[in-house]
């Protein structure tokens, strides 16, 4: 398992962020919602014309309704200066309907109060609306990472300008070659393929726990053998083989998101959270942790594979109640900041190796998604 | 304290930010000054919302408290302008925010923020600049930070007790409003005022539910940095808990844990004060909940979140503050004897505690005992709980002391007695470790836990011999261990690095005799362990330091008894009978019972090896010296002083090594002080002159000299003084040597041989002085037991003889020598009596048999040395290797006194040739008070027929005595009167005048006055 699954998973986790039926649900406060809108109108003329600087301060976002996850990822979204880059640029939709169904100019909007007022935090409602119109639901407790691939394809999808969805994509994208090699005939099948973020085991193929980020990602890149229920079929052989599974790195963006899969569903088929402890370095360079085959880059590309911590989402509690907060490094300060919902103060490095886990503290905060970030951007 | 009164106490540098933010600000300092408590307890932030009803009652709030304030007494006439200044100000604000209360509500909100802005940064600068604070003034970061974490972490809580308080006002006004509007049974939907009042008290339903969410998210933050507070507290600990360890092993570090106890009590107390505001937020949720209520949702994360890190906080914080000892040997604790006390201290760190709860602690041992075959299983006797007390004063703490406590090992089975038996488990006792484990029922506000805590791991042993390898077992696994709770550390244990066992090895020193090893020190030992290369890579492993080879291993596990060891030359590879620990530890128990001082004021060099000793001495003066341990002798200390003669290379002689015995009747620098050489040809000279590298002797030692009483021989006296002084002897032909042996050989009677009864004549016995041949004799008595001094010279002072007088009472059953290996046995006794008596009674002799057949090959001159190898675990007996050697020789002197030797009648006259000499030696000793010299015994006692019934044949020849009397001629005449007194009656009188002390080599000179006892034997007239 764990490999595998994890692509299948991720694979599947695509698809559902575009296809995914659910209720939209919209209520509440629709008046005061109006004013506020016409309020953000006047905002956003002065943003178009280029009036707001971008001071890129740590504000906080009121939970609105179970919403620390999608909180904590707007933290990581906002503070992240080659997002909010793209986002300044997008066109502004035309109608108001299209204004309040559109993520990408939402979220700026969101930006532009949080960097033009004195408080210590603005509420995300605008925002949270026009998600639910998209079927992201309020009230509803999200897996970060699910969230995540959710909201940047929606990004995605409604950046309208051809320029900028490239943009987004280099900033986002992690290029991979996929081999399958038939180890009967040898027969050998190659595909690239993409993602947003790399979903990490934290179980080696024996299940016993990876002691390091470098570990794990060692581990996900670590060829494996489908053997058994899991035989592929060759299409030299004409029958089902076994074959080798590897895969190779062939490109890394900008902003690197990995994915801790601190959840895992048991042989019982309920979901344990792994509390363990697993640092993760600030400065993570990958030609360093990966071999030689397990590249498939150029020499430039690999020697700008060095990064740097940018964002850590952090949960803590079990698997059916919880909460998020993002520990987020100022890109223009270089501090970092802890981002609870509407608390925002400034923290030391030692905080943010809090989310290392502990064994012994099983509600504890644990790191669910790292993000790095490019040392030398080109 | 109030965050104005704060602010007012900065430094100038702050308060003129202070100015600055005041200047420029609607609201006048002076409202602020006198309104201060009010503002800072009011919610502004909230208050500054749009259209907020709440900024509107704070506005008039603020004014009428001004009123008030301008028309209270308390304002005297002397306040004159205060209150036109506060009259002003109140006209001017209401004039300007009247219309907009919420900006005003805002004005203040965003006024204090940069207040605690400007308060952070200055606490901030003082904290990192100029207040490392006087008290404490070596404060690491991290301690720094945990302060500063502490301060803010408690203003963060007052904050949200705050948010609770102002969340707790909000509920009850719209508690209140609902009460009273909401009228679901009447149907007003069309009445607009209905309807007005039910937006309302939808709007402050809205407001209810966002202050809810913000006190959520204040405590999730609070709760996010108290984990790293106590990230920080548990590094702290860790670092308390190295510390412990080391100075368990002899480190002087500072094991103080009242810095930790306040830190954790002030963040439990902050923890059950934040689980206090959750259970009031549930509370608040009991009387108003509604949809999607934030508090039905993060509450019971929060609670279990919250509790979770007490519990760990609590768990931590119950530590072992003494690790348990033995009074006796509180040095060296860990290390626990059956039967005997120990005590043991836990304490709770954090210091709160419900009062009309008792908590008790339990006690227990090996909790859950490794699987370990043939692992031990104990019993703590006296009673095994105890109540945690609480002294009424903050710096007694939650303690509970454990006093008075033994064990006593449940018997298993057939094996009693304590001891295993060879084989029966993996480890030997001290290699055994057990963990003692305390429980305790904490009950505090509604938290009821269990909190556990062990010791570090002891090692129980049942005989104080075992006392030495316990301890080295203790350091090995503490020094190297990273499961402070690993009982299995011993079935595989890791090599240690040298570098960490260097700095351990010091510690011992250090806590022995207050100084630890010095470089040189550490490079001599690395290089005897690892060779000729040490590196810091080095590694040693257990076996190297702490057991002798495979053959003396398993001697030694099935008996701890002492042994004498045969060999003389130094291990290079503890494969010489006594392993490298032991080495060392001889030499501390030396340090800590003789020459502590010496050690402390580095008068002593002590680890030099002899390449090294040679190279120091080697430019120096004739007669400079140093003093280093002995690396053959379990326990010693020697001299080694260098010669330039006329011609040839430089000599290097050293003197057997003193030991612990020997130092106990005559202290070092008194040996060094009177130390003799006797010369054939000169007179005694003191070769001991400038203490390495160029110290006068008498300076460098003039300190530790024994008081000598000036005495006269004019006074009338009973007895004169007497005096012990140490001599060598010196062959005019011998070599220059500088090793050890060879030196030793000369210096005593060391060269024993024992040599067959062949069918050939007598063999040639080598006609060096000193030696003495135990030579088997014709057909009847198989053997012939011949001594041959020579002069006087060959009687010197050794301390082989000294040692064995050590063997301790209880050890005397050990010197039995195993019944199918060895098969004849030499038993020497001299066993003395009273002060300073040694009397050698005819019982003893009866021990003393010679069983011929195996005496063969007996060439034991390394047998001699090996006896003055005795060291404290091995005193007295003499084990031969099993193969070649067969006979083994135990000898055995136990005189209690000072060295005083009676010698039973029979041997008087053979002690009064040697009277004469003594007195003929008077004349050399210059100072007056030196009345007693060393007495060379000689006799030569002829073996009568009667006499040698168990001593089978046993000749002990004058062998030159007449060189030696010749010699005794020559010195100056004796005073008779005084001679022949003594040994008038019994020997008593012998001991006002002179010493009697056998100071030969150990081996021959016992065999020697073993012999003269024996009423039959003939002693020679002189």
């Amino acid at each position: 398992m764990g490999q595998g699954s994890g692509r299948q998973e991720r694979s599947k986790k695509l698809e559902l962020a575009t296809s995914e039926t659910m209720q939209a649900e919209a209520d509440v406060q629709n008046d005061k919602e109006e004013t506020r809108e016409t309020k953000n109108r006047h905002e956003q003329l002065r943003l178009v014309f280029g009036m707001a600087d971008l001071k890129n301060k740590a504000i906080g976002l009121y939970n609105i309704g179970q919403t620390c996850c999608l909180n904590s990822l707007l933290q990581v979204f906002l503070m992240n200066t080659h997002f909010t880059g793209i986002l300044r640029r997008i066109t502004v939709p035309p109608s108001a309907s299209q204004k309040r169904r559109s993520v990408p100019y939402q979220m700026l909007l969101l930006l532009e109060m949080m960097q033009c007022g004195k408080q210590k935090a603005v509420s995300p409602s605008a925002l949270a609306y026009c998600l639910s119109e998209h079927r992201v639901k309020l009230f509803v407790q999200y897996d970060a990472a699910q969230l995540l691939l959710t909201l940047w394809n929606l990004v995605k999808r409604q950046v309208t300008n051809a320029e900028l969805i490239e943009k987004l994509s280099d900033l986002y994208t992690i290029w991979v070659q996929e081999y399958m090699v038939c180890q009967e005939c040898s027969f050998e099948t190659k595909r690239n393929s993409n993602m947003i973020t790399l979903p990490l085991s934290m179980l080696d193929s024996r299940s016993h726990l990876l002691k390091t980020l470098e570990q794990c990602l060692q581990h996900f890149f670590f060829p494996e053998k489908l053997t058994g229920c899991n035989m592929c079929f060759c299409e030299n052989c004409g029958k089902k083989t076994p074959f080798l599974q590897s895969m190779k790195l062939a490109h890394l963006p900008q902003t690197l998101i990995l994915h801790l899969k601190r959840f895992y569903l048991t042989e019982s088929s309920s979901i344990q959270k792994l509390c363990h402890y697993l640092p993760f370095p600030q400065g993570l360079d990958f030609n360093a942790v990966l071999t030689e085959e397990q590249c498939q880059a150029d020499a430039g590309e690999k020697a700008s594979w060095q990064y740097e911590l940018f964002a850590v989402v952090a949960h803590s509690g079990s698997t059916d109640c919880g909460h998020y907060c993002a520990y987020v490094r100022s890109l223009t300060e270089c501090k970092w900041y802890c981002f609870d919902d509407s608390e925002v103060c400034q923290v030391l490095w030692d905080d943010v190796k809090c989310t290392y886990g502990h064994s012994d503290l099983h509600w504890g905060q644990t790191a669910y998604l790292l993000v790095y970030m490019k040392k030398n951007p080109q | 304290m109030a965050q104005w009164q704060e602010l007012q106490s900065l430094a100038n540098t702050s308060l003129e930010q202070v100015h600055q933010l005041y200047s420029s600000v609607a609201l006048p300092m002076e409202v602020r000054q006198c309104l201060a408590d009010w503002i800072e307890d009011q919610n502004w932030r909230q208050a500054a919302e749009p259209h907020s009803s709440h900024a509107q009652m704070l506005f008039h709030s603020l004014l009428a408290l001004l009123g008030d304030h301008l028309g209270s007494p308390g304002l005297g006439d002397e306040d004159f302008m205060l209150k036109h200044n506060l009259r002003k100000a109140r006209r001017d604000l209401q004039a300007a925010f009247e219309e907009c209360p919420e900006k005003f509500a805002n004005l203040v909100a965003n006024l204090l923020q940069e207040e605690q802005q400007i308060l952070r940064l200055a606490q901030a600068g003082q904290q990192g600049g100029v207040a490392p604070a006087p008290s404490t003034p070596q404060q690491s970061d991290r301690q720094q930070e945990i302060q500063r974490r502490l301060a803010d972490f408690q203003a963060a809580l007052q904050d949200a007790d705050r948010a609770f308080r102002h969340l707790e006002d909000a509920q009850d006004m719209f508690d209140f409003c609902y009460k009273v509007h909401y009228l679901p049974g009447e149907n007003r939907t069309n009445d607009p005022e209905y309807i007005r009042q039910m937006q309302g008290l939808q709007a402050k339903l809205q407001k209810l539910d966002r202050s809810r969410k913000d006190v959520l998210a204040q405590m999730q933050q609070l709760l996010g940095r108290s984990e790293t507070l106590q990230d920080f507290l548990q590094q702290e600990l860790g670092a308390w808990r190295e510390r412990q360890q080391s100075a368990c092993l002899g480190a002087h570090v500072d094991t103080s844990l009242l810095q930790l106890e306040t830190w954790f009590t002030a963040l439990g107390e902050g923890l059950f004060q934040l689980l206090q505001l959750l259970r009031a937020l549930g509370d608040l949720r009991h009387k108003v909940t509604y949809e999607r209520d934030p508090l039905q949702a993060e509450l019971p994360l929060l609670e279990t979140r919250l509790r979770e890190l007490l519990t760990y906080l609590l768990q931590n914080a119950f530590v072992v503050e003494l690790q348990p000892s033995m009074p006796t040997s509180s040095k060296r604790p860990l290390v626990l004897r059956t039967a005997s006390k120990f005590s043991v201290r836990a304490r709770l760190l954090v210091r709160l505690h419900d009062r009309s709860r008792r908590l008790e602690a339990k006690i227990h041992i090996d909790r859950k005992p490794p699987e370990i075959r043939g692992f031990r299983k104990f019993n703590i006797l006296t009673s095994n709980s105890k109540t945690l007390v609480a002294g009424d004063s903050p710096q007694d703490g939650l303690v509970c002391d454990f006093q008075h406590l033994t064990l006593k090992e449940q018997k298993v089975g057939g094996s009693g007695k304590g001891s295993k038996s060879p084989g029966e488990g993996p480890l030997a006792v001290t290699e055994e470790l057990h963990l003692i484990t305390f429980t305790l029922a904490y009950a505090y506000r509604g938290l009821e836990l269990e909190l556990e805590t062990s010791t570090l791991p002891v090692i129980i042993i049942s005989n104080n011999n075992q006392l030495s390898s316990a301890w080295a077992s203790i350091l090995w696994f503490n020094m190297l261990s990273t499961d402070p709770k690993n009982q299995q550390f011993f079935v595989a244990p890791p090599s240690a690095p040298w570098p960490r066992l260097a700095e351990v090895l010091s510690w011992q020193f250090e806590s022995v005799a207050e100084r630890g090893l010095s470089k040189e020190h550490l490079h001599m030992l690395a290089e005897k362990l690892f060779g000729s290369k040490p590196s810091p890579e080095s590694t040693l492993a257990w076996p190297k330091f702490s057991k002798v080879s495979s053959a003396w291993q398993r001697w030694h596990l099935r008996s701890p008894a002492p042994r004498l060891l045969l060999t003389h030359s130094l291990p290079q590879d503890s494969t010489s009978g006594f392993s490298f620990w032991a080495w060392l530890d001889g030499i501390l128990g030396l340090l800590q019972e003789h020459l502590k001082q010496l050690w402390k004021d580095g008068l002593i060099l002590g680890f030099v090896s002899r390449k090294q000793e040679k190279k120091l001495l080697k430019g120096k003066r004739t007669g400079t010296f140093l003093i280093r341990f002995s690396e053959s002798t379990l326990g010693g200390v020697t001299c080694t002083w260098v010669e330039h003669p006329e011609s040839g290379s430089p000599a290097f002689r050293a003197v057997v090594p003193y030991t612990a015995s020997e130092l106990a009747s005559l202290a070092l620098p008194d040996i060094i002080h009177d130390y003799q050489l006797l010369a054939e040809e000169n007179i005694p000279e003191n070769p001991l002159q400038f203490l390495y590298p160029d110290r006068a002797r008498d300076e460098a030692f003039g300190p530790y000299y024994s008081q000598r009483q000036a005495g006269s021989l004019m006074e009338k006296k009973e007895y004169l003084n007497q005096r012990l002084i140490r001599v060598s002897s010196r062959q005019a032909n011998e070599s220059r040597q500088a090793d050890e042996e060879l030196v030793a050989a000369t210096q005593d009677l060391q060269t024993l041989q024992l040599q067959p009864s062949g069918p050939g004549p007598l063999q040639p016995m080598p006609c060096s002085p000193g030696t003495l041949q135990l030579v088997p004799g014709g057909p009847e008595p198989p053997l012939a037991l011949q001594m041959l001094p020579r002069s006087l010279e060959m009687l010197q002072p050794v301390p082989g003889v000294q040692e064995m007088q050590q063997v301790g009472p209880g050890d005397q059953g050990t010197l039995q020598a195993e019944p199918g290996a060895v098969e004849p046995q030499l038993v020497l006794q001299l066993v003395p009596e009273g002060q300073g008596m040694l009397q050698v009674g005819p019982s003893s002799l009866g021990t003393l048999q010679v069983l011929p057949r195996s005496l063969e090959m007996l060439q034991p001159v390394p047998g001699v040395q090996g006896m003055q190898q005795v060291g404290p675990g091995d005193q007295g007996t003499l084990q031969l290797g099993p193969g070649t050697l067969e006979p083994s020789v135990a000898l055995q002197l136990i005189p209690e006194g000072q060295g005083t030797v009676q010698v039973g009648p029979g041997s008087l006259e053979p002690l009064q040739p040697l009277l004469e000499s003594l007195e003929a030696l008077e004349p050399v000793t210059e100072e007056l008070d030196m009345q007693e010299f060393l007495q060379s015994l000689s006799e030569e006692p002829e073996p009568g027929s009667g006499v040698l019934e168990t001593l089978q044949a046993a000749e002990l020849m004058p062998s030159t005595l007449e060189a030696g009397d010749s010699r005794l001629e020559r010195l100056s005449p004796r005073p008779a009167r005084e001679c022949q007194q003594p040994w008038g009656g019994t020997a008593g009188p012998l001991l006002g005048l002179t010493r009697c002390v056998p100071q030969a080599a150990p081996h021959s000179w016992t065999t020697a006055t073993r012999s003269c006892p024996r009423p039959t034997t003939q002693p020679c007239p002189p």
